[in-house]
């Protein structure tokens, strides 16, 4: 197999830095987060999987779609389309399939989402096979591997003094030309695996929804917003005009988009002040569902790909895979 | 065996009728401790008390009395059982309505299995306020809660203001607004947050360093003489802000000069509630 050495590899993302946006895994205030990164050393080598996904860097959580300016007597209104060149380095499969998920939304499906398509044209993701499972990861239970390469651009698979290289796409070979890749008469390391939790069929996930689970599982839950911010396929999004204090007297104001989460109240809430999903076991079966069933009936995949932070991150304990074992049980009545 | 006495009871009063449901901790498949909520008797096997049972349940009692539920039982520690003396000073829940199971508590554990700082600065051994208590009492220990137990604490306020404003801002800067410390918060429970109405009228929605300031300054001063410091903020923050010490440092002030501990018994804050009648006319 192609291999890059470790001062190799160094050097290549040096040049990355030179020319392009470059985001990697650091460490900030004891947490794991990928950023854009000024400096090579700024990059925590060691990281396990970042506390939010790396979807971020396509859709970000606070995004100025436009600026609307009075001229005059003339509005104007600025798109704000970015089109810098960009690179993700250390990208885990879970995550890259979380962006290959979201791509099924934003751009294979009318209408395509400009500002996110610039993004994902513009950024080249450089994986990192995991060396371990963490305890809540199951990305096996969802069609991925530790070492899966097939959503990234480049693949990189640690070995002794450096890593086994999967080039695969243009976008990735593009971004190692002219580097002389040496070669490596050892197989790819057997990726780790932990045991395999069962997922419901999408199509076998009928009759559920007034299912007494909903109740039982919803009652702890406390409708914050983290399993939704740190999930790598979460995609809901508010949008709201705010005004822009301006010295001269003109009227300026952004569009803003933002995160959003079907966990809050006020996320469903209409005009009147009705709720369709007023208790929390309404929200939490629209988010199981949304990621089980809805988004796979909608859009293809699953929206779940098992990188397991909503496992970890949840503040009392509710559990994808233990309602995911529930569901079976329910079919199984 | 504390957990035996706590079924047995729990089996009483939820077959007597005499409440309608009993919060507590449950261990789920992981073997992680989880609030559970119990409606039947056959339930109450699941309870159990360890030195996880970290979160405070009190946070889910107003809504749960909201939903014509009569009489509730929630199993609660010394610091937690603080927030229903809020609570009921705030008018917020009736005392009757409540059957309040207090723990005897040694503390609780971090998730490196470390005793958590703020029970190692804690030895109230026994809550202020209950119906029933479960465990024994060291005679020999004498209850005591210091606020200057911290060292972090006492650290961030050696520094200058600027460093202060510094280090703050550093740490807002992670800040995701997923609102978890409000939501897990008992004390946090305005029917709509000034932070995020929809009218964005005076936090917008950005991410942005100002409106994270301002979420996070802003909610400090609403809980001033109101956090009881259960740390729940801090335990649920997915990025590690140490959220606490802003709610500390009030709390120290509130005592300093009004000789005040928030939730000791079921007092409004001196700061945030009505004015008195003198005040008023005044």
């Amino acid at each position: 197999m192609k291999f890059i050495s470790s001062h190799e590899l160094i050097a290549l993302l040096q040049n990355i830095l030179n020319e392009q946006i470059l985001y990697a895994p650091v460490l900030v205030g004891g947490v794991e987060l990928y950023q854009e990164i000024e400096h090579v050393e700024d990059i925590f080598w060691n990281f396990t999987r970042p506390g939010k996904s790396v979807k971020e860097v396509v859709f970000p959580q606070t995004e100025t779609l436009m600026v609307i300016k009075e001229s005059d007597k003339n509005l104007t209104v600025h798109e704000n389309i970015s089109n810098e060149k960009t690179v993700i380095f250390g990208v885990r499969p879970c995550d890259a399939r979380g962006m290959q998920a979201l791509d099924s939304m934003f751009f294979h499906t009318d209408p395509i989402d400009s500002y996110y398509a610039a993004r994902r044209n513009n950024s080249v993701l450089i994986g990192l096979s995991c060396s371990e499972m963490l305890d809540t990861c199951f990305c096996t239970s969802m069609g991925g591997m530790p070492d899966d390469p097939s959503c990234m651009d480049i693949m990189l698979t640690v070995v002794d003094d450096g890593y086994l290289v999967e080039v695969m796409s243009d976008a990735g070979a593009n971004l190692l030309d002219g580097i002389e890749l040496s070669d490596k008469a050892i197989d790819k390391p057997k990726p780790p695996i932990q045991s395999v939790v069962e997922v419901p069929e999408v199509e076998n996930i009928q009759n559920i929804f007034a299912s007494k689970l909903w109740m039982q599982e919803g009652e702890r839950c406390l409708s914050c917003r983290i399993c939704a911010y740190v999930c790598p396929t979460c995609r809901c999004f508010d949008i709201q005009d705010e005004n822009l204090s301006s010295a001269n007297g003109k009227n300026q104001s952004i569009r803003l988009r933002c995160w959003d989460s079907c966990s809050s109240h006020a996320y469903r809430q209409i005009a009147g002040g009705h709720n369709p999903r007023e208790i929390k076991a309404d929200r939490l079966r629209n988010r199981i569902l949304c990621k089980l069933k809805y988004y796979a009936e909608q859009y293809g995949p699953q929206a779940c790909t098992g990188c397991g932070r909503c496992i970890s991150a949840c503040p009392v304990n509710i559990d994808i895979t233990e309602i995911m074992g529930a569901l079976m049980e329910v079919e199984a009545i | 065996m504390s957990i035996d006495l706590l079924q047995e009871h729990a089996n009483n009063i939820i077959s007597s009728g005499q409440v309608d449901c009993i919060i507590g901790y449950e261990v789920g498949p992981r073997q992680w401790t989880r609030p559970a909520f119990i409606y039947e008797p056959d339930e109450v096997r699941k309870l159990v008390w360890n030195q996880n049972c970290t979160h405070n349940l009190t946070t889910y009692l107003p809504s749960k009395l909201s939903e014509e539920k009569e009489r509730v039982a929630v199993v609660l520690k010394p610091c937690d059982a603080k927030s229903v003396n809020m609570l009921l000073a705030e008018n917020k829940i009736v005392r009757q309505q409540v059957h309040i199971i207090g723990m005897v508590c040694n503390g609780m554990l971090d998730d490196d299995g470390g005793k958590q700082s703020r029970c190692i600065a804690c030895s109230q051994q026994k809550p202020n306020v209950y119906d029933f208590l479960i465990g024994d009492l060291d005679t020999e220990a004498i209850d005591s809660t210091s606020l200057n137990g911290n060292k972090f604490l006492a650290e961030i306020e050696e520094l200058l203001p600027p460093e202060r404003a510094e280090f703050w801002i550093e740490q807002f800067d992670r800040c995701i607004r997923c609102y978890a410390c409000r939501q897990v918060c008992p004390l946090c429970n305005c029917p709509t947050c000034l932070y995020e109405r929809d009218d964005s009228l005076w936090v917008g929605m950005k991410t942005g360093i100002k409106e994270k300031r301002a979420f996070h300054l802003g909610r400090a001063m609403h809980l001033a003489g109101r956090c009881v410091g259960c740390n729940e903020c801090e335990r649920v923050c997915p990025m590690e802000i140490p959220i606490s010490l802003l709610n500390q440092t009030l709390a120290k002030e509130l005592q300093a000069q009004f000789d005040y501990i928030a939730g000791n018994e079921v007092l409004l804050s001196p700061i945030i509630g009505p004015t008195l009648e003198k005040e008023q006319k005044a």
